[in-house]
């Protein structure tokens, strides 16, 4: 039951975007975002199913036609590469948050070749326009956009949508998050699962039903928790945020294991519970303003998440592609910090499959810390 | 570098070497304060509330044109930070932060009682943060909502119905985010805003705009180009930074006038012009000779940039009865007028008609991701249009990747075969 359990929770976390384009049926019920800071609540309450667009490994021809190369993440182009080729033409709508740069140029630009027509037969696409810097004005604004994603989605569909729904989101929300922490309690101390296998057994909260995901991430749980601890550096992945497990295995194939990354695919998936006491709206705009890992996370908080990581960590690796414009600013403060605690790190900007150098040293370095520390 | 033609072009040029100095001597001898601020943060506020401040666009510019940039972009390097990040809005940090990697101009920055920045690119928030800290500074941010709605010919709306422009929630939001910048500019400074003088300096501010569409229409009309793209800039931007102050308007007009006097007298940049060019996204800083190199040999002239242009078109409002609201409405767009789809293309394709524009060059900075995005649609509008494009690989402000023979043989090589075809 916990293979058939951790099998399903991979798989939603992996296929549920490339599987889109194949089923108009199912397609219908699908609404598609480009990155977990659009609230998940918003749209099962709306009667849609999310689906993330994430990072793959295939061609992006004619997304590369419409992005300039080096500014658009791999999952942006991704999603217009699915948007291009007709892929998400029968989905309910695209959702993309105001909490990076290229996701809210992605919706001006697919709003773009919509009215050029190259994209008429796009579903609807909607801004979600999360602030993330901090004040009463942010709260109440990012309040209001919660209710008018709320107001949008529900008119997609033929489904009555008030608050009481979005409560019982929230609610079943948090009984996945709190078996989402359950899970990521494997990581450490002692660390029973690759990063590469925990990765989408938390990422899959984001997806999948709120019930169907506390059970069966109960089940897997069962099963993993007996497992071996596994020895060897103890890596943590910070910088831009990762969403795929592309660096997880190349790290862990040279018998070291990721315990945690600075990404809302990894722990932060969790988080702590949404109020249920507050307005349903706003303490969606809090928790997603406050929680939420991007591009505009306020840089103090950044900092702070990275430093409640460093504890029982031998290595790091700052995640610095060539399209990222935020989080390299942030290198010189990681870079200090790791230092003082005696952390060895590096900087990875290329693809990581490819050259495994970097990673290796860093790896040879920590094991000689460790070994030092422990005699 | 190149000849000035314009007696206010010298002027102008005097005029912000004294106005610094005279910061710098407030700054340090009277302890008076002063804001540094992105380019897109309304400096009528400061002003009103009686703080200077520098727009760090205009300070990076300063720095490179002077050749003293590359000193420090290597010192960043030296500390880890990415070259693929912004170097135009990150120089002046970087002169900061680095101070004794290099020289700045004109003594440098004194310590600012205040930044403050929009955040429209989301390196705004990080490099602002690393230079407050280095100042030991507060920083003021404003957040900067995503516009869900955008008009066709938002060029036309700005004026009149500058209200169909932003969005209702986005406007208030902009509104009560100048209020509280307000509260914090009257904490520094004792003063309290006066809202009748707010709506006077608009006005004047309107006049000062009117004036330059005045000079933007003597410059389209003219049958041959009657002052160079750098010299436009010059004189636009060192008005734009005090903008609706009496020395503003007054060079604003000695400006007008002297083109006016060049266009009657029939006075050319190049009186062999053949080849009418703009220049899409912002100033190449670090070689501004570059714009008056194909005069001679091709007799190509840069008509048109987006500064001379922008003023006029993205900051009159008339009607105001709501200052703020009016300002607000201004400052919540600025990103999506000049670098957006369909926004961006629009209008420069609509200027370049106006302008009776043969050919463009279009920036492309690798590491200003903001300017660098939008620019296939600015591109691919001006070829529909029939204006053939090259698109210029550099930087702002960063002239180290930078090979000026081999970019002037580019451009040659394209007017030969795609424009005097």
């Amino acid at each position: 039951m916990g293979s058939t359990a951790i099998t399903a929770l991979h798989s939603a976390f992996s296929d549920t975007f490339n599987v889109l384009g194949q089923d108009s049926r199912y397609d219908r019920n699908v609404v598609v975002a480009s990155w977990p800071s659009v609230p998940v609540e918003v749209i099962r309450a709306a009667g849609f199913t999310p689906v993330l667009a994430c990072s793959g490994a295939g061609a992006t021809p004619a997304a590369d036609e419409v992005l300039e190369a080096g500014v658009f993440p791999e999952r942006i182009r991704q999603l217009m590469q699915a948007a291009l080729t007709g892929r998400l033409n029968h989905v309910a709508a695209i959702v993309l948050p105001r909490t990076s740069d290229t996701d809210y140029k992605a919706y001006l630009y697919l709003q773009e070749l919509r009215r050029r027509g190259r994209l008429a037969s796009l579903p609807p696409v909607v801004l979600f326009d999360l602030l993330q810097s901090q004040g009463q004005d942010i709260a109440v604004y990012d309040s209001a956009r919660v209710q008018d994603l709320l107001v949008r989605l529900a008119g997609l569909g033929d489904k009555q949508v008030g608050a009481a729904d979005l409560s019982v989101q929230i609610e079943s929300g948090n009984a996945a998050r709190a078996a989402a922490r359950r899970l990521a309690a494997l990581r450490r101390n002692p660390v029973r699962v690759a990063g590469a296998g925990m990765l989408p057994l938390l990422g899959a909260r984001w997806t999948m039903p709120p019930g169907r995901y506390a059970e069966l991430a109960g089940d897997a749980l069962q099963a993993l928790a007996g497992r071996a601890a596994r020895t060897g550096p103890r890596v943590l992945l910070a910088g831009t945020p990762v969403d795929s497990t592309v660096l997880h295995v190349a790290i862990e194939s040279m018998d070291a294991t990721v315990v945690d990354e600075v990404s809302p695919y990894g722990i932060d998936v969790a988080g702590g519970d949404i109020d249920t006491a507050a307005d349903p709206c706003a303490a969606l705009a809090t928790w997603y303003g406050t929680h939420s890992i991007t591009a505009r996370t306020p840089v103090a908080t950044l900092i702070r998440r990275f430093e409640q990581s460093l504890a029982d960590i031998d290595a790091a690796f700052i995640v610095l592609p060539t399209d990222d414009a935020r989080f390299g600013w942030d290198y010189p403060r990681l870079r200090d910090l790791l230092d003082a605690r005696g952390i060895v790190h590096a900087a990875i900007s290329g693809d990581p499959a490819a050259d495994h150098a970097p990673i290796q040293a860093v790896l040879a370095r920590s094991r000689g810390v460790q070994a030092v520390r422990h005699g | 570098m190149a000849e000035k033609q314009l007696e206010s072009t010298v002027a102008a040029g005097a005029f912000q070497k004294q106005w610094f100095g005279d910061l710098r001597r407030n700054v340090f001898d009277e302890r008076l304060p002063y804001a540094l601020i992105q380019a897109d943060v309304p400096f009528e506020l400061f002003d009103l509330l009686g703080i200077p401040a520098i727009s760090n666009q205009w300070w990076s510019a300063i720095i490179s044109a002077k050749r003293l940039a590359p000193p420090f972009f290597d010192a960043m390097a030296r500390d880890g930070l990415p070259d693929g990040l912004c170097r135009y809005c990150s120089l002046g940090m970087a002169a900061t932060r680095y101070r004794e990697a290099g020289a700045a101009p004109w003594g440098g920055l004194p310590k600012p009682s205040l930044l403050c920045a929009r955040l429209t690119c989301d390196c705004i928030q990080p490099v602002f943060a690393l230079w407050a800290e280095a100042f030991g500074s507060e920083l003021f941010v404003i957040d900067n909502p995503g516009a869900s709605d955008l008009p066709p010919r938002w060029w036309e709306l700005t004026r009149h119905d500058w209200r169909k422009l932003v969005e209702p929630h986005r406007l208030q939001f902009s509104i009560q985010s100048l209020e509280r910048l307000v509260a914090k500019l009257e904490s520094i400074s004792g003063r309290q805003l006066d809202r009748n003088a707010l709506a006077e300096k608009l006005e004047r501010v309107n006049r000062q705009e009117e004036i330059f569409d005045a000079t933007r229409k003597l410059i389209s009309a003219a049958p041959l180009t009657p002052v160079r793209m750098t010299e436009q800039i010059a004189n636009v931007m060192a008005t734009q930074w005090v903008r609706g102050s009496d020395w503003a308007l007054a060079h604003a007009r000695q400006f007008h006038d002297e083109v006016a006097a060049r266009v009657a007298g029939g006075v050319a940049v190049c009186p062999d012009e053949r080849i009418r060019l703009m220049w899409v996204g912002a100033g190449m800083w670090h070689d501004t000779d570059f714009y008056a190199a194909f005069e001679q040999s091709h007799g190509a002239v840069f008509v048109w940039s987006m500064y001379l242009a922008f003023g006029p078109d993205g900051y009159i409002r008339y009607g105001l009865e709501d200052p703020m609201a009016a300002l607000a409405s201004r400052t919540a767009s600025f990103n999506e007028y000049l670098h957006n789809p369909p926004w961006a293309s629009e209008w420069i394709v609509h200027q370049a008609r106006e302008h009776r524009i043969d050919a463009a060059l279009v920036l492309r900075p690798a590491s200003a991701k903001p300017s660098a995005s939008g620019r296939l649609f600015i591109e691919t509008a001006l070829e529909e249009a029939g204006i053939p494009v090259l698109p210029v690989e550099s930087d702002m402000v960063d002239s180290r990747a930078w090979n000026p023979e081999a970019a002037r043989a580019a451009v040659r090589q394209f007017l030969d075969s795609r424009v005097l075809q």
